[in-house]
């Protein structure tokens, strides 16, 4: 006998200080369609995000596919088999086009095709090269959605599905498309579990379940989905949809390339480099980088847009990241550097300058994503922090005054 | 009697403080002048030291309390980390303000960003006004004890490599001068005794802090109960 989709074993989460879900079971087998309902506050999105890995559980487990992807332990591991995740708020980048993200989305489950017929049944196909960032909070949704659906869209094996809110400012044309989607995939063996109070999404299910008691309910028989997508081979996915969103959006530039010309810009206003001894020249010029690289890590900014981050969290273990920016960035400013106070290309100088910029980079970005679980991560004073960061530096600086 | 044991302390520690104050301004002997180069500037010894080893023993509850609430989500654990990061901070910020007043009148800078000692012990004060702030930043929540216990522990490193810094990387801050491990130390026997009236006038301090800042955060956590029940929530 397969194993179920996905199990929930005996699982109490905590949300603030209450106890949200407690002694909590679930088994979804290929075909389930599970809709969560009840009042507010109840738990449907907790499930939800327990299910997607993204809440720690005080107790019991959590399996996809009968494999273990996260538990009380502490323990967490990839799901073997893609799953398919529609967060109540988008996760999606505003910078990103439609097509860019629902071709991230299909890549994470290994597998390509042409999206432009799953758009045109939601009424988004003309828009396909439009970035997300431009459309509605509807039509957003739709993305949202269908980058939901697209896993079990793309695979000829069961699937799960996790829906937070999918109806939530669909239109009624959008709305029977998921419904006729949610129809046709169930019918071709995928599951879905989905959070809801929407009477049309509630008549969709074969198990309503309101968290204490579920009731079964018959659906009729109906065309079952075709898969659509075919195998792809995908590797660095995180680097290339890191260095992706720094294309697309020149945040890299706009966050760390002007603070550290800012640094390089205020130090030559004030000072006359031939009055300087060399040490000192080369603490200026290694300082554009460090200042750059505490401007922390742009993807993870972008990422923070509508918990997009989240949704990455639920799929890779390896956030997005623009992997090669910040030493390319960090050569480039330190080369600038050298040119401004010491008249000549350093090429030591660069490099050094190139580590010192990925380096502290690393070292800000590790030091956000620590934070990414409070409820308001923007409001925590993360940069308080970084000052542990200026002995390394002015080591760095000492002995590059050296060489 | 026992409610008032943490004003008790707070009180006690208070007349001592001011004591150690005194008698190091006063009567304690002045250091010699070919060692120093500000003898005068030497006497915040008194203040600077005391508040130092009061900050350690607050960063020692700060870890234990947050060790207590990450392994056995114990509410008593999270009261200690409050009020140990709350000490820290306090305890953290005199002793490197008077640190910095000695360092510009002895060294001619107040703060050098090359010496382990100064960086750690000033990374650790920041990670206490980093918990400090960042708490009353955030919905009180097991998000915000995990997250902020997860730095309470991880901080905690800084405390050994604080103490052995002088004595791997002596750059800039004097080595120990008390418990050097080699001949008892280099100070007078008055200058010690002012140094451990100090000592323990701190740590009595501290700990009535500590006590009371534990009482504040048990009753703002029965408030917010309260109005939960009064919300309908649970």
């Amino acid at each position: 006998m397969a194993a179920p989709l996905l199990s929930l074993v005996d699982v109490e989460v905590r949300r603030g200080m209450s106890v949200v879900l407690t002694g909590f079971n679930l088994e979804v087998a290929s075909k389930d369609v599970v809709v969560l309902h009840g009042k507010n506050g109840a738990g449907k999105s907790t499930v939800i995000e327990s299910c997607a890995r993204l809440l720690p559980l005080e107790k019991g487990s959590v399996h996809h596919h009968g494999s273990l992807v996260v538990d009380s332990e502490g323990r967490r591991a990839l799901a073997k088999q893609p799953f398919g995740l529609t967060l109540q708020s988008n996760g999606l980048l505003g910078d990103e086009t439609i097509e860019n993200h629902l071709s991230t989305v299909c890549s994470l489950s290994g597998m390509k095709t042409d999206i432009l017929p799953i758009l045109d049944a939601y009424g988004l196909a003309h828009r396909s090269s439009d970035r997300i960032g431009q459309l509605s909070g509807g039509q957003a949704r739709k993305v949202a959605v269908i980058a939901g659906l697209l896993p079990a869209m793309l695979s000829p094996q069961p699937r799960l599905i996790l829906l937070d809110e999918p109806d939530s400012g669909l239109d009624e044309n959008a709305l029977a498309a998921l419904i006729s989607d949610i129809g046709q995939l169930r019918e071709a063996g995928h599951a879905f579990v989905i959070a809801s109070h929407h009477p049309e999404m509630m008549k969709c299910a074969t198990r309503l379940h309101d968290l204490e008691s579920e009731t079964n309910q018959e659906q009729p028989k109906c065309q079952p989905w075709k898969a659509v997508g075919t195998q792809e081979n995908v590797s660095l996915l995180s680097s290339r949809t890191g260095h992706r969103y720094l294309r697309s959006t020149r945040a890299g530039f706009a966050r760390n390339g002007i603070a550290a010309l800012l640094v390089l810009g205020t130090l030559l206003a004030f000072i006359d480099p031939i009055t300087l001894e060399k040490s000192m020249l080369v603490g200026f010029i290694l300082a554009a980088p460090f200042a750059a690289g505490l401007a922390g890590d742009p993807v993870v900014h972008l990422m923070r847009e509508h918990r997009a981050v989240d949704w990455w969290r639920a799929h890779v273990n390896r956030l997005p990241a623009a992997d090669f920016f910040a030493p390319i960035l960090g050569f480039f400013l330190s080369a600038l550097g050298s040119v401004l106070f010491l008249d000549s290309f350093n090429w030591k100088l660069s490099l050094i300058g190139a580590g010192v910029l990925w380096v502290t980079l690393l070292c800000v970005r590790f030091i956000e994503l620590s934070t990414l679980r409070l409820a308001r991560p923007n409001a925590v004073f993360v940069r308080l922090l970084l000052p542990i960061l200026i002995l390394p530096w002015a080591l760095v600086v000492e002995y590059s005054g050296t060489l | 009697m026992r409610r008032r044991v943490p004003e008790l302390c707070l009180g006690i520690g208070f007349v001592g403080i001011m004591s150690t104050l005194f008698l190091g301004l006063n009567w304690a002997p002045s250091v010699s002048i070919n060692a120093f180069e500000s003898p005068a500037a030497q006497r915040i010894f008194y203040w600077h030291v005391p508040s130092a080893w009061a900050a350690f023993i607050a960063f020692g509850v700060l870890f234990t309390g947050s060790a207590l609430w990450f392994f056995k989500r114990s509410p008593l654990g999270w009261r200690l980390h409050v009020a140990g990061a709350e000490a820290g901070l306090a305890c953290g910020l005199m002793t490197v303000w008077s640190g910095c007043v000695w360092g510009a009148a002895e060294w001619g800078t107040p703060w050098d960003w090359t010496d382990v000692r100064l960086n750690t012990f000033g990374l650790l004060t920041l990670l206490a006004l980093f918990l400090v702030l960042g708490r009353q930043s955030q919905p009180d929540g097991v998000e915000t004890r995990d997250t902020f216990s997860t730095f309470g522990l991880y901080g905690f490193v800084l405390v050994p490599l604080t103490y052995v810094a002088t004595r791997i990387w002596q750059i800039r801050h004097p080595g120990p001068v008390i418990a050097a491990g080699d001949d008892g130390g280099s100070l007078q026997s008055s200058m010690t005794l002012v140094l451990l009236i100090g000592a323990l006038s701190f740590t009595i301090f501290i700990i009535g802090h500590m006590m009371i800042s534990m009482r504040i955060t048990h009753l703002e956590q029965r408030l917010e109960q309260a109005q939960k029940s009064l919300d309908g929530g649970n």
